[in-house]
């Protein structure tokens, strides 16, 4: 099978549609995360969205909808229990622990077929149908719309919370608003790369972007950018060489997040040698 | 006018009595410096200014209003922002948020732009306000900021520890720009320290806040012997150097802390809480554990 007639499937263009969306709301979500250093909280939503999908597979549910309840429940949790930063970790340990835990009883009362674990663990990209296409690109559009809404009082009470309150906006409303969109991101994204690797859109593609840019909104949409083209290209890659989709935009976003790291310094020590 | 009026004022928070008979008022044009030691409610003053707190007794009035949050005439500058760290935003960013920060939605204001530069231009902070906040110096920082607090040109501008964490000439920079502020603008501007003598050559008026009381005078009407001795229940004695400047012995302990998070100032093993410290959270303070904290200050200077 020629490369042109591969990337015509429909399993391929349903993937290809898919990865567009979630790339920009988790690029768009992903900038806040890293801005708020909340990666944390990140991480154990995804691993609470595990638990989810493993209990609607249990009780013969599609795991869209446990992933949904789940992350969703865990976001207003943490949102709430851990608006101030002292206590924030704990409250996140605490949320991720209970879940994987409940994760693990679900798997082991699940007599069926594993595969449905691993594809929630790892993504399955190219497993997607038009129906979940259409769920993700709903989802993603709503996280985008609400962000540019949002846009600037999250990004004020992110960087000056007490000035933020003193104008009226509700610090804990905002957590809880963020921490849903969080949720909404992290739901779409496990579709693509799985809970393990949720990372690999959410986080690293932000991270390079801040290292790269020193303009909030610049930061955004070059995070939204650098997250596209790692879907992109792993989706391409990981239809021309082989080999999970889901490696392939880990391994390119990774590689971003490097490359900025390593620019910047490089950027930093030539300044100083000006200097000196 | 006066900028603000507090008849009887009393501040409570978690069923504590911060302080109470509260009677001051604050002029325009004129600079008020709030002293005390950590965890008199110094913070709580401006939260309660800001209408992040409410009174508990008495009356206050902030322009002619009840305090109320969101007050653009109020401009407030927190001790310390997470901006500061932060590499994707310029000081320019961080004053535009001042400008449209609490705004929701796609709306663009065209004058956002002019009014920044002019903030920028009244700080002179312009030279260096397109370089990320983490690259700038402390000093840079805390002028960006007041840039930030003074958008909307408040009538009245509250600032916590603009001094805290600088060295001295960062410091003498800040004063000569509140001076310039209050100047330019005509603001009346409280100022939360630690420590009066930085501040003296510009300040108008005194706010002591101790042992549940709040004091309140010029200079002189408030940081002398009788007063401070009065306040606290104990002799203290002032020494004025050749130079103008004030040491007051028998607070040491209360008013030395250099480091706002310190931890390490305490006694009995027991930690010293400054109220500055707090998250604002929409009002609702949890703060039973000032109560030990807040006691365990004053006995410890009492020794």
């Amino acid at each position: 099978m020629s490369l042109h007639s591969l990337l015509i499937t429909p399993f391929v263009q349903h993937a290809f549609y898919a990865v567009t969306a979630v790339a920009l709301a988790a690029g768009a979500v992903g900038y806040f995360v890293v801005l708020r250093r909340q990666a944390f909280a990140a991480h154990a939503i995804g691993h609470v969205g595990f638990a989810g999908a493993a209990g609607a597979v249990l009780l013969g549910l599609s795991p869209i909808v446990g992933l949904l309840v789940f992350c969703l429940g865990a976001g207003v949790l943490i949102g709430l229990g851990g608006a101030t930063l002292d206590d924030r970790d704990a409250v996140v340990g605490v949320t991720l622990t209970a879940a994987l835990g409940l994760g693990v009883l679900f798997i082991s009362l699940y007599s069926g077929y594993a595969n449905a674990t691993y594809s929630i663990l790892f993504g399955q990209i190219l497993g997607v149908t038009w129906g979940a296409v259409g769920l993700v690109a709903a989802l993603s559009i709503i996280v985008l719309l609400v962000v540019s809404l949002t846009y600037r009082p999250l990004l004020f009470i992110s960087v000056d919370e007490r000035s933020a309150a003193s104008r009226g906006l509700s610090s804990r409303g905002l957590s809880l608003l963020f921490m849903a969109l969080l949720a909404t991101t992290t739901v779409v994204a496990i579709q693509i790369v799985g809970v393990l690797l949720v990372f690999s859109l959410l986080v690293a593609p932000a991270a390079a972007a801040e290292a790269a840019t020193s303009r909030p909104l610049a930061a955004m949409f070059l995070a939204m950018f650098i997250a596209l083209m790692s879907a992109w290209w792993g989706l391409f890659l990981g239809v021309w060489i082989g080999g999970p989709v889901s490696f392939w935009i880990t391994a390119l976003a990774s590689l971003s997040y490097l490359i900025a790291r390593v620019s910047s310094m490089v950027k930093a020590r030539a300044s100083t040698r000006i200097v000196a | 006018m006066s900028v603000l009026t507090m008849t009887n004022g009393a501040a409570v928070l978690g069923g504590r009595k911060i302080w109470s008979d509260a009677t001051f008022a604050i002029e325009p044009g004129t600079i008020t410096a709030v002293l005390g030691p950590n965890g008199a409610g110094k913070s709580t003053l401006l939260n309660i200014i800001l209408g992040l707190v409410p009174l508990a007794e008495g009356t206050m009035h902030v322009l002619g209003e009840v305090p109320h949050r969101g007050n653009l005439h109020v401009g407030y500058m927190a001790q310390t922002r997470q901006a500061d760290t932060v590499s994707t935003m310029t000081g320019r960013d961080f004053v535009g948020l001042g400008f449209d920060g609490p705004r929701f939605g796609w709306g663009h204001d065209r004058t956002k732009k002019e009014v920044v530069r002019q903030a920028l231009a009244l700080t002179g902070t312009t030279s260096f306000a397109d370089q990320p906040l983490h690259s700038l110096s402390g000093g840079q920082r805390q002028r960006i900021a007041l840039a930030h607090s003074t958008v909307f040109s408040p009538e009245l501008l509250l600032l916590d520890e603009p001094l805290a964490a600088l060295d001295l000439a960062a410091q003498g920079e800040i004063v000569d720009l509140i001076k310039r502020l209050r100047d330019s603008t005509g603001a009346a501007i409280l100022v939360v320290a630690h420590d009066l003598n930085p501040l003296s050559s510009i300040v108008d008026q005194v706010l002591w806040i101790a042992r549940h009381q709040v004091r309140c005078g010029t200079v002189d009407e408030v940081v002398n012997e009788k007063v401070l001795s009065d306040l606290y229940g104990q002799p203290i004695e002032i020494i004025v150097t050749p130079r103008g400047r004030r040491v007051i012995v028998g607070l040491e302990e209360e008013l030395a802390h250099p480091h706002p998070h310190g931890h390490d100032h305490s006694h009995e093993g027991e930690h010293v809480h400054d109220l500055g410290d707090e998250h604002v959270h929409d009002g609702d303070a949890h703060h039973d554990h000032t109560h030990t904290n807040h006691n365990a200050t004053h006995e410890g200077v009492s020794e």
